[in-house]
């Protein structure tokens, strides 16, 4: 036997004690994983290659004041800028979702090649989109979750503009961070809604990065003193303005995590403890026969971290599986439930009825959780669209192990110290 | 100190304070054991046995007075000192058996010497060694549970041998035990004695008990009678 061996195996001592501490452990880091990754898609949203040429150039009084049509011959007509293209979000509601929960563009096809060169369309698919003004394209994700196909008419009823459009769809498009919008003729909607002459956006293609700082500052000095100022920024500086307004929901996020953080505390401190105490006789024996306090507190402080370390183990790693490799976690969590399955079935030999009962039942959610996440396959149809992506980036994976460690630690602070005081002669009188 | 003696006790006191009352646990015992004696410590229920031993063994402080054990006066030792001591040093043996349930026999032998620089072959000729010498060699991959209450007993007493240590103390190591495994317990201590040399000194009520001893003291209200 080593040392290590008998920290394991006194970890193991209870199993279905051991089991829910580390499924506790498991969860709570899972949804403290979830939280920081959807925080971080927040305040740092995924880019384009090709965002680092793209200048969005809106009203400078309110996203929500449009543009006059006028401007764009004259940003055209910039040194330093290679395509224009109107950019007008059209707010529509798809068949009976009470949300939208995808976004659609109104924009120039003749330009989106060169504006988003990422976006993947086969020459056919894109020739169709031109040539019918009423046609659109749809992001993978989205015609796959809704099963949209080439030749679909979907119509778009908008919650801005007066009007509804019938779009057909003419391509899928693949190859952006984000393929899950609808772009369409902005020529389309100037007829459905009276052609006013005004776009919601511009979206500016730059020639090269040195041109960029350049362009944008010549774009806000071409319509200073006008009645439409506009206020030009990099695409990036676009996504992250959207972040500021996003102030309370950060900290929002924040107090939960912490709340997160700290229910776990109390239950890995109790178990800890609780587990300490019934061992208390014991460990008073150790003492006896030779081990010093810092041995004991050193297996205190190992069984802990342990019982943490295979919490954030499943609880982050699991997270990881489901987001990058989601599939394969539905397959991983169905090959749990035929674990937990065999399990129920020693319960069962042992008469432990009721024990295999309640094990039954949480294995069936489970099932049916495994089946819903193989069956889907993606986050994104898992979400109904919701989430597209959600990165378990270094520094997360950094957290959740800090947060795992610290839990060990302050875990047995309390039980260490009863074994700090615990005369071998009080400990032997200990009851079991 | 005489020559032969492993154990010197002078004018020890032990002294509990219960809130406003001191209770006096041992009071001015001077006492000598010899080296391969087999000592039985008798008394009624709160004479101070188990507290006299647990002094000797290392695990308590007197009040007052000094126990030297090998020479080395143990009320001076530190706590980090005593358990370097007593690992070497003391063979416990307890009425309720205090095996780790979680250890096979073999593995609880083992534990004092997880503590030692001893490889993995090392510790396992001398636990095998140990479990020779109670009988138990054949019953080392068994748990606690699977193991009777004489045969629990047994591996205690082998796991308070295995380091080798030239003292086992033993507090009432037969109280739980029916009378046939009682027998063998005793005679297990009487060989550590004769045989091998070894000090035992041992916490009894029973004189049939006592009577496996090479000399039994009698205690009551904290001072040697008799």
């Amino acid at each position: 036997m080593t040392t290590a061996g008998f920290i394991l195996r006194n970890a193991l001592r209870n199993k279905r004690r051991a089991t829910l501490s580390v499924l506790s452990v498991a969860a709570s880091l899972f949804l403290l994983v979830t939280l920081q990754s959807v925080l971080h898609e927040m305040t740092v949203p995924p880019s384009d290659v090709g965002a680092a040429l793209r200048v969005i150039v809106r009203s400078k009084i309110s996203l929500a004041n449009p543009l006059p049509a006028r401007q764009r011959a004259i940003i055209e007509r910039i040194p330093g800028v290679e395509a224009v293209s109107p950019f007008s979000w059209f707010g529509g509601k798809y068949k009976d979702d009470e949300q939208m929960r995808f976004a659609q563009f109104g924009v120039d096809p003749k330009v989106l090649p060169i504006l988003s060169p990422e976006s993947r369309l086969t020459p056919q698919e894109y020739e169709a989109w031109a040539a019918n003004r009423t046609a659109c394209i749809v992001g993978r994700l989205t015609a796959d979750l809704r099963k949209i196909k080439v030749g679909d008419r979907i119509p778009f009823t908008s919650t801005i503009y007066p009007c509804t459009l019938e779009l057909t769809v003419a391509g899928i498009y693949s190859g952006t961070v984000d393929d899950a919008n609808v772009f369409f003729h902005h020529k389309y909607l100037d007829e459905a809604c009276g052609d006013d002459g005004m776009v919601g956006t511009w979206w500016v293609k730059v020639r090269s990065i040195d041109q960029m700082q350049p362009v944008v500052a010549a774009i806000n000095k071409a319509f200073e003193n006008t009645s439409a100022e506009v206020r030009a920024e990099t695409e990036r500086a676009f996504q992250l303005s959207f972040i500021s307004m996003m102030g309370d929901t950060r900290k929002f996020i924040g107090w939960i995590c912490a709340a997160v953080g700290l229910a776990l505390l109390f239950v890995t401190a109790s178990t800890m403890s609780m587990t300490i105490r019934e061992r208390m006789r014991e460990l008073a024996i150790l003492k006896a026969v030779g081990y010093r306090l810092r041995e004991l507190l050193l297996f205190i402080l190992a069984e802990s971290l342990s019982l943490a370390a295979a919490g954030a183990l499943v609880g982050v790693g699991g997270a990881w599986l489901l987001y990058t490799h989601t599939k394969m976690a539905g397959f991983a969590l169905a090959l749990v439930c035929a674990g937990v399955f065999v399990w129920v079935v020693q319960m069962v030999r042992h008469r432990q009825y009721l024990g295999a009962v309640v094990t039954l039942l949480a294995n069936g959610l489970l099932g049916l959780i495994s089946l819903a996440v193989v069956t889907h396959g993606s986050l994104f149809k898992l979400s109904q669209g919701y989430i597209h992506y959600l990165h378990i980036t270094p520094k997360i994976i950094g957290i959740a192990t800090a947060v795992a460690s610290v839990l060990g630690i302050a875990a047995c602070l309390a039980p260490g110290w009863a074994v700090a005081r615990l005369s071998v002669v009080r400990g032997l009188k200990t009851l079991d | 100190m005489s020559a032969q003696s492993i154990v010197t006790i002078r004018e020890l006191s032990k002294v509990y304070r219960q809130g406003e009352i001191n209770v006096v646990a041992l009071n001015n015992i001077s006492l000598d054991i010899a080296e391969g004696e087999f000592l039985a410590l008798m008394g009624p229920s709160g004479s101070g046995k188990s507290t006299l031993l647990h002094i000797i063994a290392g695990v308590d402080r007197p009040t007052k007075g000094t126990c030297q054990v090998q020479g080395v006066e143990v009320t001076k030792l530190n706590e980090s000192q005593l358990a370097d001591w007593r690992n070497k040093n003391v063979g416990f043996v307890f009425q309720t058996f205090n095996l780790i349930p979680v250890l096979t026999a073999f593995e609880n032998v083992e534990l004092p010497l997880l503590l030692t620089r001893l490889n993995s072959k090392q510790r396992r000729q001398q636990v095998n060694t140990a479990l020779e010498l109670v009988g138990l060699a054949d019953r080392g991959h068994h748990l606690p549970k699977q193991l009777s209450g004489g045969q629990e007993q047994r591996t205690a007493i082998a796991r308070a041998i295995v380091t080798d240590p030239k003292l086992v103390i033993a507090d009432e190591p037969t109280g739980n035990l029916d009378s046939g495994s009682a027998q063998e317990i005793l005679n297990i201590l009487q060989m550590l004695s004769q045989k091998l040399g070894k000090t035992v000194i041992m916490v009894t009520h029973d004189p049939k008990a006592a009577a496996f001893g090479s000399r039994s003291i009698h205690l009551e209200k904290g001072e040697l009678t008799g």
